[in-house]
């Protein structure tokens, strides 16, 4: 409810953990083969470069309204950590026509819902509101995108807020551990910043660096508007062409990015914290969005770390008994993918447990997985997406990520693709991307005795 | 949810049963299917075929509102136990079973109905049908799962009580229902808990199980006369046995209480509220826009006053939620102990403001804003929507509940809030929990 608490991160559900950071191009697909002929979305690139999705989807008398941005955290500038991450709270600050403060009410007055998202490669902008306010919220966002005031006194006020949301983060172990992991695992590559940024910086932030990163990358070709509900794709275009049809284009501001190295042994970090548990967790680079071996990799992911019946879990919690949780998810960017493996466990396991899941991802190396698992993952995967699609901003949210960090042909086609997935290539990726060194790693230990 | 509610939410008005077959307009494009079965069961189906997946929401009607003090917290303690096996498999080999379809199972109680939840991929529905059936008609309820049941559940209770706004709440009810069955925790308490024994715990699902108090909706990317055949074959077979009439439940009796009570925690807890209609009382939908009017998001005028102007409160809210018998409308502060006397004052002037001087039509119009788009927005999910349609059906109310109440939400006038804000925010109970 708080306007202010707009969580950072993206979806994790597709990839098998609910890990905040985990995203998940990979987190796309079709209907099932039950579905009589789905509705497609349909996609228009307006003449100034934005690009517009719309599908009617009338589960509910709803409309989700998404701006996605090509733009995230990878797109700053080393000195300005924290920069696409801050503009997603001031967006909502207001415009010369929505004072500050108005924003949230008027939203609230539908009876609506907004919240807002910042990843490596993308930022969005999301409203859920009765389909009635379609007109009302798609001129509100296109107004956000191209008038926002940055008022002095919100962006200090609001200086409080982000340093509450970094102690939030730090505060919760599991949160943490993912943060870390991708620190540890990629830094000084963009994929390793903190999207939240430095303290040091946000404690300086100027507004006129957060106007000249506005500028430069609210950009028509950077937007993909996403609209899904109780409305036609008739009525959907006739609103954007009005509103966001009319920001005058410009070059988009994003430059190239080069893959993050490979992981060595000398990505590993200890970090001592206050829990009385200690938290474990390793991470291996594998297939970026775009890559044919997403669909091999999300599978494995889901063998190993699901649900209690996964391999993990059965071996390292259950007979072992080396960790009281166990998980795995696949966060996977336009440049590179990240499967992190977390476990909560007593510190004096922690050797016994890196080494006991090691063993397991050894043998799905070495003698592979079974039809019943690659089944099981495959429902697994199916259900996942499906239930997030069923709303209209869950299945918003699927297309504007896809559009933006991958295709929105392979997001259509992603269930059927992983359906045909075999054995034999889930045995493939785990020898191809899964090394007995190439992994970082990061362990929490605590600082006070044990119980 | 907020910690301090305890009834799920959803909203009424005037309707009688239907029985027999008949196709429902609604307000969305997807229509549903209602029909009783031979036995007395009711079943309703709505195709929604937006995504691959289906909920079921099988409600039964026991809870709270069948309760004495002695049995407080019954039919939670049953859906507990049940949940713990079937004559065909453990509870963990159960949830594993509904895991491979892609779904997960579930089993409360709550107040005017006790649930078994469930969903999976759509393809699956029969199975996931045939799991919901065993649960409800096949549990084990073995003596070992009561004892273990009752540990977790008192311990839980102690949370509950640990907890200062879910403590509050408890309190409040119990202060304003008085000898009325909703004065009582969905929980239990430890007395009632302790006193329940596996032999009451039996009995209460043998009363409760039967076919013409239970409530079968469906809701996803099915087929209903697929659906409503299977549902016979899952249900049709359990036999209609003479299920007896409800007792009589002693009526609640308004009074003009304040209670204060003091435990360890960071914030004081100020609830101030009275009897409201039942959600099929011709003033449902007023009241709930009286409540909107008051304590509905951040333009409601507790948050808008108390917390945005005089820096009173931090949680400033209210609830009215739609029940069988007579409701509650309890507006809520949760404040710095050094503020609660002033805050407590605040919350009665703006109880004195809204009977005494009429809504502006903008005020109004917002209120009905927020409240039927947040009664949209609660309706996206399967889930939501077959415990909708469950709900409705299990109170009484027609198919075209939806339809009806927000005709009645639109039709509210500035002198009906003025009306409703008189005759049922006369006399108030106040619940304080004082911080120390």
């Amino acid at each position: 409810m708080n306007p202010v608490v707009r969580t950072f991160g993206v979806r994790g559900a597709l990839l098998g953990a609910v890990l905040l950071l985990a995203s998940g191009c990979a987190a796309v697909g079709a209907y099932s083969a039950t579905s009589a002929g789905p509705p497609m979305p349909v996609r228009e690139v307006l003449p100034n470069g934005v690009v517009l999705i719309a599908q009617e989807h009338r589960a509910s008398d709803v409309v989700a309204v998404q701006l996605w941005m090509r733009m995230g955290g990878r797109d700053e500038a080393p000195d300005e950590l924290g920069l696409a991450h801050y503009i997603e709270h001031m967006i909502f600050k207001g415009t010369p026509t929505y004072p500050p403060g108005s924003i949230d009410r008027l939203i609230e007055g539908f009876g609506g819902t907004s919240n807002a998202f910042t990843s490596y490669d993308t930022t969005h902008y999301d409203f859920v509101v009765p389909a009635e306010h379609l007109r009302a919220t798609v001129a509100l966002l296109a107004d956000l995108a191209m008038n926002a005031s940055f008022p002095p006194d919100e962006i200090e006020r609001e200086k409080k807020v982000v340093f509450e949301e970094m102690n939030l983060v730090e505060d919760d172990p599991d949160k943490f551990l993912v943060r870390r992991l991708y620190e540890v695992a990629y830094a000084p590559h963009p994929y390793g910043r903190p999207l939240l940024g430095t303290r040091e910086f946000i404690e300086r932030l100027r507004r006129d660096q957060l106007l000249a990163f506005y500028r430069k990358h609210f950009v028509p070709k950077s937007m993909a508007v996403v609209v899904v509900g109780a409305v036609t794709p008739g009525e959907v275009r006739s609103a954007a062409v009005a509103t966001f049809g009319r920001i005058p284009p410009g070059s988009a501001g994003r430059p190239e990015l080069s893959p993050p190295p490979t992981i060595d042994r000398s990505r590993r970090v200890d970090v001592q914290r206050p829990e009385q548990q200690a938290y474990l967790g390793l991470a291996w680079k594998t297939a970026p969005t775009g890559d044919e071996d997403i669909y091999p990799v999300d599978l494995l992911t889901y063998i190993l770390g699901d649900s209690p019946s996964s391999r993990l879990n059965q071996a390292v919690r259950e007979r072992q008994r080396l960790v009281s949780s166990i998980e795995a998810g696949y966060g996977a960017w336009q440049k590179a993918g990240l499967v992190t493996v977390n476990a909560r466990l007593d510190p004096e396991n922690a050797e016994k447990a890196e080494a006991a899941i090691l063993d397991v991802i050894r043998k799905v190396r070495e003698t592979g997985v079974t039809e019943a698992e690659r089944q099981r993952a495959i429902i697994t995967a199916e259900s996942s997406y499906a239930f997030d699609i069923e709303t209209a901003e869950g299945l918003a949210k699927a297309y504007g990520q896809a559009e933006t960090t991958w295709t929105l042909a392979d997001e259509v086609a992603y269930l059927g693709r992983l359906r045909q997935i075999g054995a034999a290539e889930i045995q493939a990726v785990a020898r191809k991307y899964f090394g007995d060194d190439t992994y970082a790693r990061v362990r929490f230990i605590p600082t006070g005795p044990p119980r | 949810m907020t910690a301090g509610t305890r009834r799920a939410a959803a909203l009424g008005l005037v309707g009688l049963l239907a029985v027999g077959v008949l196709v429902v307009p609604s307000a969305a494009l997807a229509e549903s299917r209602r029909e009783r079965l031979d036995n007395g069961l009711t079943v309703i189906v709505r195709e929604n075929p937006v995504a691959p997946v289906v909920a079921v929401s099988l409600l039964v009607k026991m809870g709270t509102r069948w309760e004495a003090p002695a049995t407080a917290g019954i039919a939670n303690f049953v859906h507990a136990v049940m949940v713990k096996g079937t004559a065909k498999r453990t509870g963990a080999e159960l949830a594993e079973a509904v895991a491979a379809l892609g779904g997960k199972i579930s089993a409360t109680g709550d107040v005017d109905y006790s649930e078994i939840r469930a969903s999976s991929l759509a393809r699956f529905w029969r199975d996931l049908l045939g799991f919901v059936a065993e649960l409800a008609l096949e549990p084990t309820l073995l003596p070992d799962d009561v004892d273990r049941e009752r540990d977790w559940l008192l311990s839980r209770v102690q949370k509950r009580r640990d907890n200062a706004s879910s403590r509050a709440f408890d309190a409040f009810y119990a202060a304003l229902y008085g000898p009325h069955p909703y004065a009582l925790p969905v929980l239990g308490t430890p007395e009632s808990l302790a006193r329940i024994d596996h032999a009451a715990i039996v009995a209460a699902y043998r009363a409760g199980y039967r076919p013409d108090r239970m409530v079968l909706a469906v809701s996803g990317q099915v087929a209903a006369s697929e659906v409503l055949a299977e549902a016979q074959r899952r249900f049709g077979g359990v036999a209609r046995d003479g299920a007896g009439v409800d007792p009589p439940v002693p009526a609640p009796i308004a009074s003009a209480r304040r209670v204060e009570l003091e435990m360890p925690a960071q914030q004081s807890q100020i609830l101030a509220g009275s009897l409201a209609p039942p959600l099929d009382h011709p003033d449902h939908a007023a009241v709930k826009v009286l409540s909107t009017i008051l304590g509905g998001g951040m333009a409601g005028r507790l948050f808008a006053e108390l917390r945005d102007k005089q820096g009173l409160a931090y949680t400033a809210t209210s609830y009215y939620d739609p029940v069988r018998e007579p409701g509650a409308l309890v507006l809520y502060l949760g404040t710095a102990p050094e503020n609660a006397p002033k805050a407590e004052a605040a919350l009665l002037a703006e109880v004195e403001r809204i009977r005494r001087d009429p809504v502006s039509t903008e005020e109004l119009t917002r209120a009905k804003g927020y409240l039927l788009g947040r009664y949209a927005m609660d309706r996206r999910t399967n889930e939501r929507l077959a415990w909708y349609l469950a709900f409705y059906a299990v109170e009484g109310q027609p198919p075209d509940f939806p339809e009806r109440y927000r005709q009645a939400v639109e039709a509210v006038s500035t002198a009906d809030i003025l009306r409703v804000a008189r005759r049922y925010l006369a006399t108030l109970t106040t619940l304080v929990v004082r911080a120390r």
